[in-house]
């Protein structure tokens, strides 16, 4: 059983328990004595089963247990110690077991809560107010059922709920440490990149496109989805002119992937202002990195993205030799691009795939008809990769493959999550069934440059209430905060700097650091055996730690976030900046 | 206090109906994304657990009696559940972020658990009404509690 599966069954577990508690402690109150009797017995059974659940997550990981085991631990054992003896005693009179196991009911709903609402890390604000919460609730109770409690045990109830209610409010609004994201300018300002050898001119703007014989409304750039493909050759020097027509939100462009300098980074409110309606920025920079990047604005990012202002940016180490084929696939409106594309291939020819997955959400790429290798991922080349045949691979968001072949005389197709894209020929397949890569154990090891880490930062990713803002919102958080009150992780220039990424949430974080790309060293504990990966996106799936280190050698304040842009958004947002 | 609880489980009961045709208004959007779901999501996480809360205040100033208070809070647990289940539903994915089998059982419990959760404010709301209507003398003792006004 995977830690991400669970995280699930042990949430399914605390309901079944809160539900059975609740449900006895009302069918008591009814006087049905069997059913009060058997819900109760379900209830410390499902209790009894967190313990393994709770006990296994915390061997798997302290993140993923931290307050199960603070706070759910002791409400559970307070429920089992207040209702199990009493039970035991089988009344006469039922009724007088339905405190008992209320009380038991609220205090696994609270812990619930808690584990949902508040999540990692465990904090003592949360903690008062479950018991606020389950002193109230029980008191409350008392009083409806009519045996009235004593009036010492009713005041010491209030006290203690007030108590509690107060302490944890306090604590739990202190402002957290919150300081603002410096808005800087300086870093690679002035740096002379040399007279531009290729020029290009992106004018941002709403358009209709026509996807699949449908007319879409989208933001594009130069009336095209995805926008002009952007190429170079190593020793080029890319001035790209931004220009907004008509996009009132503003947009920028980032290079994903792409390791420019801070002030080209393209963040609004971080490296530039957002490029408004008839202004321009002008980015400009060297093309020392070959690979596959793509570009996209990164203002109102989300939606920005998911309307079409994106395209792709290659960079060659030298003209171009055999087949090379882009395929950046995203969903527009709801439709699938790129179109489907065929073209014949001479037998014999180089064939390169450059995939590129420009969405918020993974998608599966499975190229049938030939033997084939990953020669990238993200940009850098792997160490001494092996022939696949019938193998699938997930590229994140953000995330590129690039796949090479020799053009066989058969036909050769690639598939999209079971959708063909690219082929050469007429051809069907069925790839569903497929192994997927795994790319840690893909190709020939280097040892890690590195024998120990300047700074280490750990980050949890959960979901939890923010009620920073001006609303509440349910913010997808990093080490218990939201953007923009994460503080962010400050490193020396030179410093080798080490990530360990912990999701405990319920869905996938693609993981995306700004203006480096990071060597993973381990998944779940298990060191990658693989080729070198120097990645600049990567699937962090529920119940993941990933380790992953980096050497700080480009100065400046960057974003590091989730891309899926919605999470994103929502606040799973953070930044690296250089002291 | 009555006439208070009768009115505050009306709005609930509205709002309930409300859900099921934005939970509509989500799946027949097109393009279909997880926006379309926005007002359904508000609904449910917001101002939905609002009024059940309210409810349960009202009952509790309208002395009513206790089955009654517990089946006014009840529908909190099931939409507590509701928005796990839902959650629950959206992680149970493939690798590549399709829908499995399991998921979309899963889903189904959301929509059985919403027909459920009705069910009970529909019973509220006729608790209360019948709570609410001037009960005939000799009947008052046995849905009233002692020291309580009738």
């Amino acid at each position: 059983m995977t830690v991400g599966s669970l995280l699930a069954a042990d949430l399914v577990i605390a309901v079944l328990a809160a539900a059975g508690w609740l449900g006895g402690g009302a069918a008591s109150a009814a006087r049905r004595r069997r059913l009060a009797l058997g819900l109760a017995a379900f209830a410390l059974l499902a209790t009894f089963a967190r313990a393994i659940t709770i006990t296994t997550l915390a061997r798997a990981g302290w993140w993923f247990a931290a307050e199960k085991i603070l706070i759910a631990a002791p409400l559970s054992l307070a429920a089992v110690v207040v209702a199990g003896p009493r039970l035991l005693r089988a009344p006469v009179d039922i009724r007088s077991v339905a405190v008992p196991l209320l009380f038991a009911g609220y205090a696994e709903s609270s812990a619930l809560l808690v584990t949902i609402l508040h999540g990692y890390p465990a904090s003592a604000g949360a903690g008062l107010l479950a018991v606020a919460g389950v002193v109230a609730a029980t008191a409350v109770s008392w009083r409806a059922l009519g045996a009235r409690p004593s009036r010492m045990v009713s005041r010491g109830a209030v006290v203690v709920a007030v108590a509690a209610l107060v302490t944890g409010t306090g604590l739990a609004a202190v402002p957290g440490a919150a300081p603002a994201v410096p808005h800087d300018h300086r870093h690679g300002d002035a740096r002379t990149v040399g007279e531009p050898t290729r020029r290009f001119t992106l004018t941002a703007g709403t358009a209709t496109v026509s996807v699949s014989g449908r007319d879409v409304a989208a933001w594009a750039f130069n009336g095209q989805v995805p926008g002009p493909e952007l190429t170079a050759t190593v020793g080029d020097v890319l001035e790209v002119t931004l220009r907004n027509r008509d996009i009132a939100r503003g947009v920028t462009l980032h290079w994903h992937g792409y390791d420019v300098p801070n002030s080209q980074d393209g963040v609004p409110g971080v490296t530039q202002a957002a490029v408004l309606p008839g202004q321009e920025f002008v980015y400009r920079f060297r093309a020392d990195q070959a690979g596959t990047y793509w570009y996209h604005t990164h203002s109102v990012s989300d939606l920005g993205v998911r309307m079409g202002l994106y395209g792709v940016l290659v960079v060659r180490p030298a003209p171009v030799t055999g087949v090379d084929v882009t395929v950046p696939v995203h969903t527009l409106a709801g439709l699938p691009l790129p179109a489907p594309k065929t073209e014949p291939v001479e037998a014999g020819a180089p064939v390169r795939l450059r995939l590129i997955n420009t969405d918020s959400t993974t998608h599966r790429y499975a190229l049938a008809g030939t033997p084939f290798r990953v020669a990238a991922i993200d940009g850098s080349d792997l160490q001494g990769p092996t022939p696949l045949v019938d193998t699938a691979v997930l590229i994140p968001a953000g995330g590129r493959y690039d796949l090479v072949f020799t053009a066989p005389v058969t036909p050769v197709a690639l598939f999209v999550d079971a959708r063909v894209v690219y082929s050469t020929g007429p051809m069907s397949a069925a790839t569903g069934a497929w192994p997927v890569l795994d790319p840690l154990t893909y190709g020939v090891a280097s040892p890690v440059p590195w024998s120990r880490f300047d700074r280490a930062f750990t980050l949890v990713l959960d979901r939890g209430l923010d009620l920073h803002g001006l609303l509440p919102r349910y913010a997808h958080t990093v080490n218990g905060a939201a953007d923009p009150d994460i503080p962010p992780q400050v490193v020396r220039h030179g410093d080798i700097v080490k990530f360990t990424i912990a999701n405990r949430s319920l869905v996938v974080h693609p993981w995306h650091l700004h203006g480096h790309h990071v060597l993973v060293l381990s998944r779940n504990g298990r060191p990658a055996t693989g080729s070198p990966l120097w990645l600049d996106s990567f699937d962090v799936r529920p119940g993941d730690v990933w380790e992953v280190a980096f050497p700080a050698d480009n100065p400046g304040m960057w974003a590091n976030h989730c891309h899926n842009l919605a999470h994103a958004d929502a606040g799973m947002t953070l930044h690296l900046m250089y002291a | 206090m009555r006439k208070a609880l009768v009115i505050v489980t009306t709005v609930l009961l509205v709002a309930f109906v409300l859900q099921f045709a934005f939970a509509a208004v989500g799946a027949f959007t097109k393009p279909a994304s997880e926006g379309a779901y926005a007002l359904h999501s508000v609904t449910g996480m917001a101002v939905i657990p609002v009024l059940i809360l309210l409810t349960a205040l009202f009952a509790v100033l309208a002395k009513a009696p206790g089955r009654l208070i517990g089946l006014a809070i009840l529908p909190l647990g099931l939409v507590v559940l509701q928005a796990l289940i839902a959650m629950l539903a959206n992680a149970s994915t493939d690798a590549a972020g399709a829908s499995t089998p399991v998921g979309l059982t899963i889903a189904g419990l959301h929509a059985l658990n919403g027909i459920i959760a009705v069910h009970v404010v529909v019973s509220v709301h006729q608790a209360a009404r019948k709570l609410a209507r001037p009960a005939p003398a000799g009947a008052t003792q046995v849905t009233v509690r002692e020291g309580e006004p009738a």
